[in-house]
């Protein structure tokens, strides 16, 4: 299989196979084995990524997503919305309206722009900060949510596999998605953590 | 204990998958140069004498390091250590053995055994073995040198070459 030797063979850190291991393994079995313990460790290094495909693709949202979801109002002030996503130590709230249907999601990035951070990440936003005269946040302090939220929101349907939402999240640059039912109505919220959780840090390099 | 004999014998797993056309093109066309090798060194040289350069084994090596180049078993060490072994079996067991029927079967368990404990098991060890107690080859301890030392050789020679040129192989796996 000489095809195979150019690629990278890699799994995650801690189900790092060595030859060690896997002779040890066959030894453990009685009676001769009729493979060289390179092609054993070829196919198990690609069995596990058609593994962890087949899970990415049978998985769906529904299978790892947090059901008890904070949501805001488009009426909920945004004073009030900062203070919340503090107190929960979240980076991202889907807003809601009466019926609970999704409208759109404030995330940590909306903060950043909206402060004028030249890159989405805090000391940005504390450079900018050091430069201005007066309140940064003072454009955004007498807003609603309904104002300042990113709409129309990329949300995702309870049947949706887990490899459609990591292309998602990797393709829109989101963090995290809202799961809605068929007539737009929250049911839950998938974040990377909850994917990260579910298939590992990432597709086995194979 | 009795339930569990006839159960083992259902089997359990399936037959790996088959190969690829072009694999099926390069195993024929190093077994085809492979014997063809010794075949036409055998003619040459040995045609009518009481020496040889093929033996019926080799057929079954063949299948081996042209067929399935990436099993333990087609290795060079269980090519050369194998037919060997076999050999030493067969020919010591007609020289000390007056019964045809047990040298024959003490010729290939015993080899069988000296491969598994050399780590030379290769099936053709077996058969050659078994021919050197029944074929009857008349040249004593020189049948280890001709033909199945000098044919396995050859036979090695033309599996490096051939596996090594084919780019989606390579051969051997391991010497040692």
């Amino acid at each position: 299989m000489t095809e195979a030797e150019g690629r990278e063979f890699s799994l995650p850190p801690g189900l790092e196979l060595t030859d060690a291991d896997i002779l040890e393994a066959m030894q453990e079995i009685p009676g001769y084995l009729d493979i060289t313990p390179q092609d054993f460790k070829e196919i198990y290094l690609l069995a596990y990524r058609h593994a962890w495909k087949r899970l990415a693709r049978e998985q769906t949202a529904a299978t790892i997503m947090s059901r008890e979801v904070v949501t805001v109002t488009p009426a909920t002030p945004v004073v009030e919305v900062v203070a919340l996503m503090g107190r929960r130590g979240i980076s991202g709230v889907p807003v809601v309206d009466q019926e609970r249907q999704v409208l759109g999601v404030i995330s940590e990035k909306d903060f950043f722009r909206l402060l004028g951070a030249e890159q989405p990440n805090f000391l940005a936003l504390l450079a900018t900060c050091l430069r201005t005269k007066g309140c940064l946040a003072l454009p955004i302090k007498q807003k609603t949510a309904g104002e300042i939220m990113s709409a129309p929101a990329i949300v995702v349907r309870p049947q949706t596999s887990l490899q459609e939402i990591a292309n998602l999240l990797a393709t829109r640059r989101i963090n995290r998605v809202p799961v809605v039912d068929e007539g737009g109505r929250l049911v839950g919220l998938v974040s990377r953590g909850d994917l990260v959780r579910a298939l590992g840090p990432g597709e086995p390099r194979c | 204990m009795l339930k569990g004999f006839w159960r083992k014998m259902a089997g359990r797993t399936t037959s790996p998958p088959g190969v690829s056309w072009q694999e099926i093109l390069w195993s024929w066309l190093g077994s085809f140069l492979g014997i063809g090798a010794v075949a036409v060194g055998h003619y040459v040289f040995f045609a009518g004498t009481e020496l040889a350069l093929i033996l019926g084994s080799f057929g079954a090596s063949a299948v081996l390091i042209y067929g399935a180049p990436k099993s333990p078993l087609a290795q060079p060490r269980n090519l050369l250590g194998g037919h060997l072994l076999g050999a030493f079996c067969g020919v010591t067991l007609v020289k000390l053995c007056p019964w045809p029927w047990l040298a024959a079967a003490l010729a290939v368990s015993l080899a069988i055994a000296a491969m598994h404990l050399t780590r030379t098991l290769h099936p053709p060890g077996g058969a050659t073995a078994l021919i050197a107690v029944l074929g009857g080859p008349k040249t004593g301890y020189l049948f280890l040198l001709l033909p199945v030392l000098s044919g396995t050789l050859i036979l090695l020679l033309i599996a490096l070459l051939v596996n090594n040129l084919i780019p989606s192989r390579r051969y051997p796996e391991f010497w040692l």
